[in-house]
């Protein structure tokens, strides 16, 4: 008999209750508007793939992000963060430039480059409220560290 | 059977890569019979980066241009769709947004330096990559690797299996709303990457493989907390994979998705689980002999739930090799300090690799220690052809269903 669905996910407690420090400082220049919620578009632009990988896994159930409000989202026009995977390529910039065009103030932009530097990828343009750039590929619980420390959530859970 | 996996021009003379029972070799092309063997020679020849360019026109027709700036697909490519509103009468995709010239920058570096390039093409391929380009050097330079080497990056290469395929499950539950099962296979996948970092210190098995050899081995500690790992990981998968199938909602939507014929698929030159899923066995497993041997997994129907089946099976007995090596380790382990050197300074080869997508084939030319030629023939550019095909004729709501069964990515098109 078919057993119903539900049960495998009230049998198992896979959110993970710890800690997630942020990898840089972050310089906040809203305050704390955005402690209840944050909602994050996602916009690779070059990317090796493993930082959408990355964002794939931080969206598992060991991270649990909506539990801090945080929230993916599916249109620039609804985000508080832009959160740029890779480093653009050339044809790219003119479609970043829209997105970054397309965002409600207030907002922040992070962007994380984890190109080799052999390659010849175009440098990032001048943004404005670019509160972050990391380099390399950072764990889930790196990123979602850097987006607690940007929206001050309380709701951290030790 | 033989797969045309790249087509190489050199000093004005044209060869073609081959895998024949396993083996790559190149061959100088003689005779235009040789090209006509394979239908998908120009695509492979051309390797353009608008796929599927042609335009459809008709009452009501338009073109509806998803990407590259949309969530649906994270990536940064585009599908040129034409449609008159639901059906899609016909799908082209434009890789050239996420073109790299990874294979440019490989030029006048030396094959170590190179390593990093070729994993960066497409990091959650990284591992089949590096592996491809190094047995290409390799075989350029005439350098003999040790059995041990092979063994360990025929481990790493199922655990790089493990960890896409259960991406791919994962993305096809999402897609059809099954929360409950996306979910689980989700921590599934974390957990893989978890086990990746304590094995190689990289969530996606970068910066382990290296020319001539491996940079470390994971230690018996690392090795025992595997066995036990992949066993929770495999018997979890297993429930809820069987589970999954009883639910009527989710398989209506997999099945007949997509359909390819078995003769579509090799007139594509597709390989892996795209291809097997059309019940056509290919021999990758065969790239190079292994301890025990994998089993070739086929299905029939060729459609998205033939390719998840394949890939499901294929994650099962990808736990089950891992397991069986590594409790036979202490038979073949070794010095990861002791690199071959090569015997070479000069010469060209050519490498491939059983990705979880299909083949990866390498060919790399390199004078006085440094590379003068690279290039990287992925499974992703036939396989967006082949998922471009399939979208023809099928309704919006199939679209997700349709491209992530294929298991490609825009980064290992592009590259």
């Amino acid at each position: 008999m078919l057993k119903w669905w539900p049960l495998f996910g009230i049998r198992r407690h896979l959110t993970e209750k710890r800690a997630y420090k942020s990898p840089i400082n972050i310089q906040s220049h809203y305050g704390s508007i955005f402690q209840r919620s944050l909602f994050v578009y996602i916009l690779d632009v070059g990317s090796s793939n493993a930082l959408n990988f990355e964002i794939s896994a931080l969206e598992s159930p060991q991270y649990n992000i909506h539990r801090f409000g945080i929230f993916l989202t599916d249109s620039p026009r609804h985000a508080d963060v832009l959160l740029i995977l890779g480093r653009p390529t050339e044809v790219m910039l003119a479609p970043m430039n829209e997105t970054l065009n397309q965002l409600p103030e207030p907002y922040y932009v992070i962007t994380i480059d984890d190109s080799c530097d052999a390659l010849m990828m175009s440098p990032y343009p001048e943004m404005k409220h670019h509160v972050a750039q990391l380099k390399g590929v950072p764990s889930p619980s790196e990123i979602l560290g850097l987006l607690l420390a940007i929206s001050k959530s309380k709701r951290i859970v030790l | 059977m033989r797969l045309l996996a790249g087509v190489i021009e050199t000093d004005g003379n044209e060869q073609l890569l081959i895998i024949e029972d396993g083996v790559a070799q190149l061959f100088f092309v003689e005779s235009e019979e040789q090209r006509k063997e394979f239908a998908y020679y120009s695509l492979l020849k051309d390797r353009q980066l608008h796929l599927r360019n042609e335009s459809v026109s008709g009452p009501g027709v338009f073109r509806f241009r998803y990407g590259p700036v949309t969530a649906g697909v994270r990536e940064a490519g585009c599908f040129n769709l034409y449609t008159f509103g639901e059906k899609i009468l016909y799908a082209g995709i434009d890789l050239s947004w996420k073109h790299r010239r990874v294979e440019n920058a490989m030029i006048n570096k030396t094959p170590q330096q190179a390593v990093n390039l070729a994993e960066s093409i497409c990091s959650n391929f990284a591992l089949s990559h590096s592996i491809a380009f190094t047995r290409a050097i390799e075989n350029a330079l005439d350098m003999k690797v040790d059995m041990g080497v092979q063994n360990w990056r025929n481990i790493l290469l199922e655990a790089e299996r493990i960890y896409n395929h259960l991406h791919v499950i994962a993305k096809l539950a999402s897609a059809a709303a099954q929360k409950v099962l996306s979910s689980h296979l989700s921590s599934l996948f974390e957990e893989a990457l978890r086990l990746n970092e304590i094995l190689t210190g990289s969530r996606y098995l970068m910066g382990i493989n290296d020319v001539g050899g491996l940079h470390h081995i994971p230690s018996l500690e690392d090795m025992q907390h595997a066995i036990t790992t992949y066993a929770l990981i495999s018997k979890r998968f297993e429930r809820l994979f069987v589970h999954s199938v009883n639910n009527a909602n989710y398989m209506d939507r997999l099945h007949a998705s997509g359909t390819l014929t078995a003769d579509q698929a090799i007139a594509m030159g597709l390989s892996g689980p795209s291809l097997r899923a059309c019940g056509v066995k290919d021999d990758l497993n065969a790239t190079i002999s292994h301890l025990i041997q994998l089993p070739v997994i086929t299905q029939n129907e060729g459609d998205a739930l033939a390719r998840m089946e394949v890939r499901a099976e294929e994650l099962v007995n990808s736990c089950e090799y891992i397991i069986d090596h590594l409790k036979i380790s202490d038979a073949w382990n070794f010095n990861s300090d002791e690199k071959i050197e090569p015997f070479n300074q000069s010469g060209e080869g050519c490498g491939i690799a059983n990705s979880p997508s299909g083949a990866i084939a390498y060919y790399v030319a390199v004078n006085d220690g440094l590379i003068t030629h690279a290039q990287a023939f992925t499974p992703s550019y036939v396989g967006m052809c082949a998922a471009a095909f399939s979208l023809d004729d099928h309704i919006f709501t199939d679209f997700p269903f349709i491209f992530d069964s294929f298991g490609v990515h825009f980064s290992d098109a592009a590259r």
